[in-house]
């Protein structure tokens, strides 16, 4: 085995690791930019793996697939992210439903239980545990940000962190899908996050805060 | 060809539309595309049933099950976009909220919905599904008051998550075709995996953890009940014609995409699983809306939670499964489809002239508004399942099917949600049609279009309560063949 294949297989290896890190981060995180820019980070890990996979077994619609990562993922929703913060000129705060420290506790927890939910799977099909582990975290940890933040951005991002989980878990079990497929949905991610962008707006200009916890007219 | 120009013509019409500044000429373009597009919907349909299946390239396909609801949407946007002439009048002109934007975002969801039913790829199929969430998302907060801005965002939201996890159902599927050997590049050709169930048996588990995904994920979009929360919102505070298209449209599509899984399902691992879970959410959306129906004080929203609990009455038909209950699933998908539709207008209309959608507040409608309120009373009526209206046959249908599976459960709790929603339609509407005539701001003034519309669905709902014409039973046994 030469060196870059070596390489590529550590990488492979303790990507799953980084990504914890990245989820951990995100959970202690305050200000809705720093989760963004590990958003933005956790993407990167994600298409270096892509690039891994892709130079492991010599196919090229990996690399297709892993220049959408960057250009979608890394870059684009980011950016626009970052400027729908800047415009909307509101607080940064994550306005979290439970403290720092806690939400660290239980995102631990739930890196914990991914491991054991894989268990059996990742032994039947003979698959990479650590990064099967590391998609269904992803998974959780989205929906985790989802329903303990407050602000209307971060169940965007909570959304975005979610969705990594299920591209990481097409990843580690089959490959990927189909290039047009991965195409097809990286165009849907990019339309939602707009489109979420511009209810931000309309729920700034209509409600005058950006509290979804407040958004409770409709009931029953 | 034919299928191409499904979705050529509502993208282009979109497009078109939006350059028309004056409102009555894009009325008359959406009306021209709409038509068009009608006799698109026609000649494949026609075209499928004459042969069986229809391709064009890898991703666009169409066969029996796709003409039935192709049939289905293609009657339900003729009477939407003709109704909608009469109710735009009303939109006051804004940026973002006169008619053209209203007709260019329904013509991008006809493109959308399309699109999921002539994929040939459930990758491709969930694409689709994704991207009628966001088209129909503006829609929903068409008006930007505060219950528009809060429905649009709790729709876009709820519903993107659920589809996530039809996205994960599908990848585990992929995980099973790609596991047992079928080729990488057709593992999500749906036509490709009927043929290769028999071997998608090996990983029993894989099959049972995809379904569970995606009937919770597509089930999202259906309103099946834990996941329903969305449903009510975005229905009452979309203008009247997108509830219509919503409710009798979307829910269908979605649904559609299930029953897709759940034929390549059954066909791998035997019918028992997947059938138990329809059984549930269908059993559970019944019981749960039938209830919420009774405390409900918003006119749309009471339909909206009728529309949850039909959807559970096709699950049930479904889940049951056999010639007769899908057979009656099927029929009741387009039965409700035509009365929710009329009941959706009837709505609009009352709305136009009470100003108001509280129940409380309406009294006197049969005196002030006749013809509005003999439409609510035969669309409810039909809603119900009396004769001789079309839902009757098809929840006869299902409840024949329960009987004779011996689903004595099901059936009995399907007879007792069916006549809680009766008691609670005529507890809500009694007071609202009888009494004195109010002083209503009786601005309202019917168009000859509004009286074809409601016309032509109270017909469909007799003459598919009569008799089903047989060249729509001949279809519907033809989407009956693709599912067994």
């Amino acid at each position: 085995m030469g060196l870059i294949e070596l390489a590529a297989a550590k990488a492979l290896a303790s990507s799953a690791v980084f990504l914890f890190v990245t989820l951990l981060m995100m959970a202690a995180a305050k200000r809705i930019s720093t989760c963004i820019v590990l958003f933005s980070a956790q993407s990167a890990i994600m298409a270096a793996e892509i690039l891994a996979v892709g130079y492991a077994n010599k196919s090229i619609e990996s690399y297709a697939v892993a220049a959408l990562v960057i250009v979608v993922k890394v870059v684009g929703i980011p950016y626009l992210l970052f400027r729908i913060v800047r415009n909307l000129k509101a607080s940064q705060d994550v306005a979290s439903s439970t403290t720092g420290a806690q939400s660290v506790f239980i995102m631990a927890v739930l890196i914990l239980l991914s491991f054991f939910a894989v268990a059996p799977y990742a032994r039947t099909l003979q698959l990479d545990e650590a990064m099967l582990a590391a998609a269904i975290a992803l998974l959780l940890a989205g929906a985790f940000l989802m329903v303990s933040r407050k602000k209307a951005l971060m169940q965007v991002i909570g959304l975005l962190v979610l969705e990594n989980g299920i591209l990481l878990s097409a990843l580690t079990t089959t490959f990927g899908m189909p290039l047009v497929i991965e195409i097809g949905i990286f165009f849907d991610l990019l339309m939602g996050v707009f489109l979420m962008g511009l209810f931000v707006f309309r729920i700034r200009d209509t409600f005058e805060h950006l509290d979804v916890s407040k958004l409770r007219r409709l009931r029953g | 060809m034919t299928l191409v120009f499904l979705l050529l013509i509502p993208l282009l019409a979109a497009l078109i539309v939006l350059t028309c500044k004056r409102p009555r000429r894009a009325v008359r373009v959406a009306m021209s595309a709409g038509a068009l597009e009608v006799a698109a919907i026609a000649n494949a349909v026609w075209r499928v049933r004459a042969a069986g299946m229809l391709e064009c390239g890898r991703y666009l396909r169409a066969d029996g099950l796709t003409a039935f609801f192709l049939l289905s949407v293609g009657v339900i946007l003729a009477l939407v976009l003709v109704y909608s002439i009469g109710y735009l009048r009303h939109i006051p002109a804004g940026r973002f909220s006169s008619p053209r934007w209203f007709y260019s975002l329904t013509f991008v969801f006809v493109f959308t919905i399309m699109a999921v039913y002539l994929s040939a790829n459930l990758g491709m199929l969930w694409i689709c599904v994704e991207s009628t969430t966001l088209a129909s998302a503006l829609l929903v907060g068409f008006y930007n008051t505060k219950g528009a801005v809060e429905a649009g965002w709790k729709y876009l939201v709820v519903c993107t998550v659920g589809i996530a996890f039809a996205l994960f159902g599908t990848i585990a599927l992929y995980l099973a075709a790609f596991k047992s050997g079928v080729n990488p590049e057709s593992a999500l050709d749906w036509a490709a995996l009927m043929n290769a169930a028999s071997s998608l048996g090996a990983n029993r588990d894989l099959i049972k953890l995809s379904f569970v995904f995606v009937a919770v994920g597509y089930g999202t979009k259906i309103g099946f009940v834990p996941m329903h929360s969305w449903l009510p919102d975005a229905h009452a505070e979309a203008p009247t014609p997108i509830s219509a298209l919503l409710s009798a449209v979307l829910l269908n599509c979605a649904m559609y995409a299930l029953l897709r899984f759940d034929a390549i399902t059954s066909h791998a691992i035997g019918s028992e699983f997947s059938h138990t879970l329809l059984l549930i959410f269908g059993g559970l959306s019944v019981t749960v809306a039938a209830l919420l129906m009774v405390v409900q004080r918003d006119l749309k929203r009471l339909l909206a939670y009728s529309s949850i609990e039909h959807m559970g009455i096709v699950a049930i038909g479904v889940g049951i499964g056999g010639p007769v209950g899908l057979f009656g699933a099927l029929l009741h998908t387009f039965n409700h489809s035509v009365a929710k539709s009329l009941m959706f207008f009837t709505a609009g209309n009352v709305r136009e002239s009470y100003d108001t959608l509280r129940m409380r507040r309406i009294h006197g409608m049969a005196r002030s508004m006749p013809w509005t309120s003999a439409g609510l009373v035969v669309s409810s009526l039909a809603i119900v399942g009396m004769p001789p209206f079309g839902l009757f046959i098809s929840e006869f249908m299902i409840l024949t099917a329960a009987f004779s599976a011996s689903r004595y459960l099901i059936a009995i709790l399907l007879m007792v949600s069916l006549s809680i929603v009766f008691g609670a339609l005529l507890h809500h509407f009694q007071p609202m049609l009888a009494g004195k005539r109010v002083s209503v701001p009786a601005k309202l003034k019917l168009l000859p279009t509004d009286f074809a519309v409601m016309g032509a669905c109270a017909a469909l709902l007799v003459v598919f309560g009569v008799r089903i014409p047989d060249a729509f039973a001949y279809l519907l046994q033809r989407a009956l063949v693709v599912l067994q």
